[in-house]
């Protein structure tokens, strides 16, 4: 598994930068952005062809090591997508993942990096329109930034993915 | 904490009986910065306010953290995605319970090892005071000769 990530992660560095090869990892809660996805999905709506899913029982899951262990691995951005504020099936999980996404930004940027690969939206599970135009966002967005370099000097990942299972 | 009037009179029949401090109390307080992940558990149970959680995060704690830990796997996944040294401390938002950094006051610790108990990630070692060790080891066998 580190050998197909590391081979995935050198594909990207390798290809010609162009907006259509990014690649967006949106962690979507299970109660409302994956079910906007779902819905949107049913309606036919084209989302753009750079973002992955990954369902989250709540975004309150979602640790500042998944963030930034999916952006060293290959991501270009990272999206988190979780209920309105106030929403959060398990009361306050959202407001959690807010912070942790506030403090991976101050990280990323303390270190050089652009802090918009990272952010935060909150949407109701109603609401398939305003999951597409947070998508489309962040493709917008993550499509006017060079794609994110990585260095290989620390060891890759068969660790770091073991490590990011034990995280809360 | 003074002694009763009985308290007194029993410690005088007691052959070579000395008074000992309350257990704990003076501890030397040794904390491992490596192993700590920042739960604040030492400063809500701190009875003196001595350990406190602040307001900022060093990020060389990240990159400096060996790599099997939880903070060198986040510190491991920066190194390959900074272009430049840490800018400096960085502000941790309230609801972001891990990756802070304790601050440590050792003029109000009473030495009580209270923050050694709780500490989940067993970061924070309490030795016992040398000086009371001493006497309490050689007391100990007095004692059970004069109740023989």
């Amino acid at each position: 598994m580190a050998g197909a990530t590391a081979t995935a992660a050198g594909a990207v560095r390798a290809a010609p930068a162009s907006a259509a090869d990014r690649k967006i990892v949106a962690f979507c809660c299970r109660e409302c952005a994956y079910a906007a996805a779902d819905a949107s999905a049913n309606a036919r709506t084209p989302l753009p062809p750079t973002v992955r899913l990954v369902l989250m029982p709540c975004t309150g899951r979602v640790s500042p090591l998944h963030m930034l262990s999916a952006l060293a691995e290959g991501a270009d951005g990272v999206m988190v997508a979780g209920c309105l504020l106030g929403q959060c099936h398990y009361r306050e999980g959202n407001f959690m993942a807010v912070d942790r996404v506030a403090f991976v930004q101050r990280l990323l940027k303390s270190v050089g990096v652009e802090p918009e690969r990272c952010r935060m939206f909150t949407m109701s599970a109603g609401e398939p329109p305003k999951f597409v135009a947070a998508v489309r966002e962040m493709d917008r967005v993550i499509g006017g930034l060079p794609p994110l370099p990585r260095s290989d000097a620390a060891a890759p990942a068969a660790g770091a993915a073991v490590a990011v299972r034990g995280a809360a | 904490m003074p002694l009763t009037h009985r308290g007194r009179e029993i410690l005088s029949r007691v052959p070579g009986g000395t008074l000992h401090s309350a257990v704990g109390v003076g501890c030397e307080i040794v904390r491992h910065e490596e192993l700590c992940v920042g739960c604040g558990k030492c400063a809500t149970d701190c009875p003196s306010g001595a350990s406190e959680r602040g307001a900022f995060f060093d990020v060389n704690q990240l990159l400096d953290a060996p790599a099997d830990s939880r903070r060198g796997a986040l510190g491991g996944a920066l190194r390959r995605l900074m272009r430049h040294g840490p800018d400096g401390p960085v502000e941790v938002p309230e609801r972001v319970t891990v990756y802070r950094t304790i601050i440590y006051d050792d003029e109000k610790c009473l030495g009580c090892g209270t923050c050694a108990r709780g500490c989940p990630a067993a970061a924070i070692e309490a030795r016992p005071p040398q000086a009371d060790a001493e006497p309490a080891a050689a007391g100990a066998p007095a004692f059970e000769g004069a109740r023989a």
